[in-house]
């Protein structure tokens, strides 16, 4: 199988196909219509990289990322809303989903 | 107990001033009193409806809806820079001249018969205009809307000759809004509700912070301490209609690690640009009638509720940022920002959806605020005092209430 990440984030390439989402809002929607065992999941694999991820990124302006860039990109933007899920609401993540959608994301900064 | 820990003392005196009684339910749900609200107030202060980030250069333009006045109104940065408002309307028989959101162009077609406008609202051309002699195209511009600016925010007043110029509306409050990031802004991220609850119910959410151990025992339990177990703030001012609380510091904050992690992130940013440390950044402002903006640089949000009727109202937050993404750390950072904030947010708007409900039945004849909602009380009493004044004025001029 061809590789949708640099290279150094194998342990990502499972999750990519669940959470390598564009644009903000809908990554919100994605941790909304998400499983516990997905966001536990993506969770614990991506937390203790995320750190390399952004110092990889952080070498090239936002906008010159080859595909894979763009997709770990994605992916550790995702890590944002699913880290809120899992280490800040735990159990009370589905309730909490249901009111989230009366909240409107109408702009993002990561969209532009 | 760490022995360095300064011991908290609530600001009960800050507020006694407001006094203790019970405040008329009705006030909350009552179309009547709403109605003189929207005159007395809506209709003629100063509102605040976007940021100058919005309109870059020469040309560009936004719309705006409030719905309190029945008015689209469209806010224009002319040729010359200036920022201009006028109403969303035709002066021929009154078509809205644009549905978009935003645009940019120096004219305003309308597409119904094509008088078309230029960007101070002025009718620049008409079809076979002769043939409405006599008038002339110098009495056709559209309605002014009165328009300033103060820390970035732009502001429309409703009424045709505001009684107060924005900056003596804003007091003393104006320059220290101008020392916060959102005057230097250029970007934001920006969420929306509407509600159905009143404008005060869900405005009063937001200033009184009883509620944050109930409702945020997850999301924010940053902000309790066996100091302060409520998370109050440590000191209240109030100047004219407006009012502040200064955010208390957490001197022990339960951080989980991510949380931790991200914050760190955002906070190393904004202290790279210099924007952090400033004399009001822990000043949450509260501007009357309903815009909050709170100075802390990493969580730099302000909130407007927008009333719509006596039970309904519309709320857009925004986080405004300095300077556009231009690192993935960065746009990480403030993507981390935005979930965390949401979230808290999201809380308040569904026990606000609750609080409404329990009054709806008129059962409830008064409620109660405690000291620490003391400025739920001054709100209360601001409103009075502009309904009386205005009940007053049409009295004066021979009106019947
Ligand atoms: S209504 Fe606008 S041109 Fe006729
Ligand atoms: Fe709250």
């Amino acid at each position: 199988m061809s590789k949708m990440l640099p290279d150094g984030f194998e342990a990502l390439e499972y999750f990519v196909e669940r959470w390598a989402v564009d644009g903000t809002a809908n990554r919100d929607r994605r941790r909304g219509d998400s499983t516990e065992n997905e966001r536990v999941a993506f969770f614990e694999a991506a937390k203790g990289l995320i750190p390399q991820a952004l110092e990889l990124l952080d070498r090239k302006p936002l906008d010159e990322f080859n595909e894979r860039e763009q997709r770990l990109m994605n992916m550790v933007l995702s890590f944002a809303h699913v880290a809120m899920a899992v280490e800040m609401l735990g159990d009370a993540e589905p309730r909490h989903a249901r009111f989230r959608e009366v909240m409107r994301i109408t702009r993002s900064p990561a969209d532009a | 107990m760490n022995v360095e820990t300064p011991v908290f003392t609530t600001p009960d005196e800050q507020v006694a001033w407001l006094g203790t009684d019970p405040i008329p339910a009705k006030a909350y749900y009552d179309p009547e009193w709403f109605e003189l609200e929207r005159q007395a107030i809506f209709m003629r202060s100063w509102i605040e409806v976007g940021h100058a980030c919005e309109l870059p250069e020469p040309g560009t333009w936004i719309r705006r809806e409030l719905e309190f006045a029945d008015a689209s109104i469209l806010i224009v940065r002319g040729k010359d820079d200036r920022i201009r408002a006028f109403y969303n309307a035709c002066t021929h028989r009154g078509t809205q001249l644009v549905e978009e959101e935003s645009g940019k162009g120096a004219n305003f077609l309308c597409p119904y018969h094509f008088w078309n406008f230029g960007d101070d609202g002025r009718l620049v051309a008409a079809p076979d205009f002769k043939r409405f002699a006599p008038l002339t195209k110098e009495e056709c511009s559209i309605p002014k809307v009165a328009v300033d600016t103060c820390a970035g925010l732009i502001f429309v007043n409703l009424d045709p000759e505001p009684k107060h110029t924005l900056r003596e509306y804003l007091g003393e409050y104006a320059d220290r809004l101008e020392t916060l990031p959102v005057a230097k802004a250029t970007t934001f991220h920006e969420y929306v509700y509407e509600i159905d609850a009143n404008w005060k119910i869900t405005y009063d959410n937001f200033q009184e912070n009883y509620h944050l151990r109930h409702v945020h025992g997850l999301t924010g339990v940053a902000t309790v301490h066996q100091q302060n177990q409520y998370g109050y703030p440590d000191k209240y001012t109030f100047n004219g209609p407006h009012r502040t609380q200064q955010i208390w510091v957490n001197p022990e904050p339960l951080i989980k690690p991510m949380q931790g992690y991200n914050l760190g992130l955002v906070a190393n940013d904004c202290a790279q640009q210099g924007i952090m440390g400033s004399p009001d950044s822990r000043t949450y402002f509260a501007l009357f009638p309903s815009l909050f903006i709170i100075g802390t640089p990493m969580q730099h949000f302000s909130h407007k509720v927008y009333p719509i009727s006596a039970t309904k109202s519309r709320g857009v937050f925004r986080i405004y940022w300095v300077d556009d993404d231009d690192s993935a750390t960065r746009r990480y950072a403030r993507e981390y920002a935005l979930c965390s904030l949401r979230d808290i947010h999201t809380e308040d708007v569904n026990i606000i959806n609750r609080a409404q409900k329990g009054l709806l039945s008129g059962a409830i004849k008064k409620i109660h605020f405690m000291t620490m909602e003391g400025l739920c009380r001054h709100l209360y009493q601001q409103v009075v005092a502009r309904v009386e004044d205005y009940l007053e004025e049409r009295e004066a001029a021979g009106e019947t209430a």
